[in-house]
This record gives C-alpha cells, structure tokens and sequence, in this order.
C-alpha cells in the first residue's frame, strides 16, 4: 500500500507534500515517512495518507482562479489608491506575487 | 496540558488539534473564532443586496467577488473552529440562525443607500483587516492558517471600498453631503468595532495571556485610528465633533473619550437585542431555512456513501 507523505518544517507552518511511501499500515508508513522524509529534511512533524484516500482535480478538468480575466478581484488593479495601511499594502504583495506566477506560467 | 504551560508556552502559533489543550483554552478559543466566523457571514449578507444595487458592471463584479470571499472566510474560520473539539459548525450555524450566535457590532444596522457602503467597505473591513493581520500570530495554528488566506484576500476589499469612497468624494455636491451624513452615521459604530477600553472588557485579559490575542483592544482601535482618521480627512470627510478623539502628542496616537459612545445601545447588540439584529439574523435564518434541502441532501449522500466503507473488524 502506497502512502503520501506531508512534512511540516516547523511548529506552526503548514504540512507540505514531500513525496510518498509504501507501507502495510498507518504505524510503519509514520516509521518509514520519518525514515525517509525526515531525517534529513528539517523537519517537526509528518502526517501520512492512504494514496486511494486522496482526491485529485487538475488544470485539464478544471479552469482554476488566473485563467479568467478577473481583474476586479486583484488589489492590485486599483491602480489610484495607495494602500491604506501596511497590512493592506502586505496584502497586495502577496497578490502581485501570485498574479506575476500566473503570467510566469501563460 | 496546564494552563500554567499554556501560558507559559503562548506565542505565534504555539498550538494544534494535536495538542492536549486544557478545556479553559478550547473554550475560549472557540467563543473568539466562532464569533469571527459568525461576522463574516453576518457583514457578507449585510452586502449581498448591493451586488444587485451597485452602479457599474466593475463594482458589481468586484462585489459579487468581495461577499464570495467573506462567505468563504466563514467557512474557514467554522474549520478552525471545529479543530477545538467544542462546537460542531452544524452548531454553530444553527446557534448563528436562533439568535444565540453573537458577531459584530456593525452589522446590526441595517445599510440602505450606496453612500453608507465605503462605511463598512472601506473603514470596517480596514479595522477588520487592522486587527487580523495581528491574528496570524495567535496561538491556535489553524486561526492563525485561516487568517494567512483571509489577509490574502482582504487587501483587494479594502483598497475596492477606497476606491467607491474616493469616487464619491469627488462626486457632486449632493453625493458628497449624502456620503457625510453617512460617514456621521456609522462612525461612532466603527469606533466601537474595537470594543470598549480593555478594562471594561471581559474575555480580553485570558485571551491575552494564552496567546489567542496579541494586541489589546486599546492599542488596536488607536493604531487604527492613526492610519484612517488621516484617511477620512483626504477624501474631505470631517471627522464629527463626537466621540471626541485627541491626538495624544507625546504617545504619537489617537484616543477616543469613551463616555461619548453610546454604550447601552453597544450592550444591547452584544445581546443581539436591537432592532436591527433581530432584522439581520431572522433574514440570514431564513435564507439558512430555505436552502436547507441542499443540506439535507448532501448529508443523505453523505451517508449513504459512507455505508459502502468496510468497518474495521474487531
Ligand atoms: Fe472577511
Ligand atoms: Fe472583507
């Protein structure tokens, strides 16, 4: 049985995808996920999923957010407006940043 | 764990659903995400109508976009919610529908011309956003993960309202006397989205000590104050004669005299007492009531789905 590994650097952050393991049950798929992913890896935490358990949707089936032009949902496009505090304008940072991965990919 | 340790380890996403947190902690948490949750559902109903009112094709659309995501930061808030084992969002929703469910001041009131939108487009959303950037550093991580997407997204809604505000100032005469007599209405209500002075409040100290908050009320309404009141003043709005605000020129801050804000009518909403609740929530309710055959559906597809897993021998 295959199991999908996610491993979370530190206490706090998210746990990522970082690759998968074969194992007979959930105790040794942990055993080999830290084996595998963790030892080297800075790692705080590893979480393991059954492969059949995950559901999946890609780009082919489906027109994610950035495909359409959607402008008026981007911070970014009121052009006019100066960000009115810092944690609008750290906000808009993190949209131009996606926006441009966007363009990046098209 | 203790809630000595809890207040001793507390600090920016500190702790998970994996973790043994005392009852007090979970409680607590609960009530302050819960409430969260609750007000973005309540401040995106408060805006639906205007999607169909707003008077462009853009600011529609941006409308449309904007309650989306506030639906959608409920949903997400709800989740972290969950993680604490208290409350189910089933509950919570339903809590929410009764009259039981508390949220924000602000979206009390009922809101009817597109002069009073900037109000809470720009200035309640701005303190929203204000307070939940010092959010990310709570100590329950899923509240911390859910105010990652939130923050994300709310700097498109504040700089949209921002801009139906600086459209409006720059309108006619009578639009801008109308977006005034707006400003005048709902100002007072946006002071006290920060609740009144940290000693009169009840949950802000635990709240503090366990990490769940990182800033006082006090210190978030006057930083609040700093960055609009400034803002108010370059469109041309004139901030009104009361609540008196002073600028403190030692402390670089602004305070508010809080014995100019009507604190029975504050109390009253709290209590979902007003008129104005009672409009809101019985309107939510019955827009929940009447999709409730979606729900229905999907919980008997749910099951009947379920029943196809193989149950674990024992
Ligand atoms: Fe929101
Ligand atoms: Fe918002």
């Amino acid at each position: 049985m295959i199991w999908e590994v996610f491993r979370q650097e530190k206490s706090g952050g998210y746990h990522k995808h970082c690759g998968n393991v074969h194992a007979p049950d959930r105790e040794l798929a942990l055993q080999f996920a830290a084996i595998q992913h963790g030892r080297r890896m800075k790692t705080h935490s590893l979480w393991v999923a059954p492969q059949r358990e995950i559901g999946e949707i890609d780009a082919d089936e489906m027109s994610f957010g950035g495909m359409t032009d959607k402008t008026y949902r981007w911070a970014t496009s009121y052009t006019d407006i100066e960000p009115a505090a810092p944690e609008v304008a750290e906000s808009e940072a993190e949209q131009a940043d996606v926006e441009h991965s966007l363009e990046a990919d098209s | 764990m203790d809630l000595e340790t809890v207040k001793e380890r507390a600090g920016p996403r500190q702790f998970a659903p994996k973790d043994d947190m005392p009852e007090k902690y979970r409680k607590a948490a609960t009530r302050m995400i819960q409430f969260h949750a609750n007000s973005e559902v309540m401040g995106g109903y408060l805006e639906k109508p205007f999607i169909r009112q707003a008077p462009s094709i853009d600011r529609k659309l941006a409308f449309s976009a904007k309650v989306q995501d506030e639906i959608g930061h409920a949903q997400l808030l709800y989740r972290a919610a969950e993680s604490l084992g208290i409350k189910t969002r089933e509950e919570m929703l339903d809590e929410l529908a009764n009259g039981e469910g508390k949220f924000l001041n602000c979206f009390h009131y009922p809101m009817e011309s597109w002069h009073e939108v900037p109000m809470i487009a720009f200035f309640v959303d701005g303190a929203a956003m204000h307070r939940q950037a010092t959010l990310k550093n709570t100590s329950w991580t899923p509240y911390a993960h859910a105010m990652d997407k939130v923050c994300f997204e709310e700097g498109f809604h504040v700089k949209h309202g921002e801009s139906i505000l600086s459209e409006l100032m720059n309108g006619s005469k009578a639009t801008q006397e109308k977006t005034q007599e707006a400003f005048e209405l709902w100002w007072p209500r946006i002071i006290q989205f920060f609740g009144p002075t940290n000693d009169k409040s009840v949950h802000n100290d635990f709240a503090q000590q366990v990490g769940l908050k990182t800033k006082s009320n006090d210190e978030l309404r006057d930083t609040f104050l700093d960055t609009y009141v400034p803002k108010a003043e370059k469109y041309g709005l004139e901030i009104p004669e009361y609540p008196r605000i002073e600028y403190d020129e030692a402390e670089e801050t602004y305070h508010v005299n809080e014995d100019d804000l009507d604190w029975d009518e504050f109390w009253t909403i709290a209590k979902n007492d007003s008129e104005g609740s009672h409009e809101q929530i019985g309107s939510r309710a019955h827009a929940q009531a009447a999709v409730e055959w979606v729900r229905e559906s999907m919980d008997s597809w749910e099951q009947a789905s379920n029943t196809g897993t193989p149950q674990a021998a024992d």
